[in-house]
């Protein structure tokens, strides 16, 4: 199946915000069966305004959000508290929607909201999603927006 | 030469994130003073001196936007190198934030080198 413009967007925000932050490789293939139950993942949430406006979700396995979370602050993963964990899958969030956005919108401005633990579950209906395997689990990042986001026009002629 | 350096970033985790790089980066800092937003780092920089500005923009109470505003009206504060570290890398943002006095940009995700040649550049590190 084709990968849609926003599609390979989130996938090049996620394997770059991993890479650069998190000093985490992931196998740069989609994810379509590897979710673990509910109960063993955390999510957060952030929604931004600009032209579109939406909102963007990360969710992904517990241990996996302790161990790279430790990465990112030079800390054991069992040192942490769950509020600093909590803390920095905010801040994966908060760049991995930067990054997304920062990549769609060209030369237009926008404004992120503060991102937020949410309850776990499926993406919202109509969401984009790009989901790929990270230890033992798998991370999904899910986009909605109010409008359709399409390529730059000088991307969409080539 | 040790140097003096500010943080201001609403982002608990991006601070300690950014202090650590900057640990790493061999760069002689004796002071690293963290704020959680403009306001914040106001109050820090009236009783101490720093020799460069890390800031982030979207923070409550005082963004970056308004901090760096500030920073321009008052002469002393002026003339400390302020670099912008942010999610939004949007061309008219960046334009945006040089325009109010910014000397450096780095939009997240960066490479930890990223942030220690804009350190270097700024605070003027002579190199070996």
């Amino acid at each position: 199946m084709t990968e849609s413009f926003l599609e390979r967007v989130l996938r090049e925000s996620l394997v770059d915000v991993l890479e650069k932050m998190f000093f985490v490789s992931i196998l740069d293939e989609p994810s379509d069966n590897a979710t673990p139950p509910v109960a063993d993942e955390i999510a957060v949430r952030l929604s931004f305004e600009g032209k579109p406006s939406g909102s963007l979700t990360v969710q992904l396995g517990r241990s996996v959000a302790r161990s790279i979370a430790a990465d990112f602050l030079g800390a054991e993963a069992g040192e942490l508290s769950d509020s600093q964990v909590a803390e920095v899958m905010c801040e994966l969030a908060n760049m991995i929607c930067g990054s997304v956005l920062s990549r769609v919108e060209g030369a237009v401005t926008f404004r992120l909201g503060a991102p937020a633990i949410v309850a776990t579950g499926p993406p919202p209906a109509g969401a984009v999603v790009y989901s790929v395997p990270l230890g033992p689990a798998a991370i999904t990042v899910a986009m909605i927006t109010e409008t359709p986001i399409c390529p730059p026009a000088a991307e969409s002629a080539s | 030469m040790a140097y003096r350096v500010l943080i201001v970033d609403d982002s608990p985790a991006m601070r300690a994130l950014v202090r650590r790089v900057i640990r790493l980066s061999g760069v002689d800092v004796a002071d690293c003073f963290e704020a959680g937003n403009g306001r914040e780092a106001l109050a820090v920089l009236a009783d101490q001196w720093v020799d460069v500005i890390l800031t982030d923009i979207n923070m409550p109470e005082m963004d970056g936007e308004q901090f760096l505003e500030r920073l321009q009206s008052e002469e002393l504060l002026r003339s400390i190198p302020t670099v912008v570290i942010s999610t939004d890398g949007t061309r008219h943002r960046v334009e945006r934030l040089r325009e109010l006095g910014a000397c450096g940009y780095i939009t997240k995700p960066f490479l930890p080198e990223n942030l220690r040649e804009m350190l270097e550049r700024h605070l003027g590190v002579p190199h070996d």
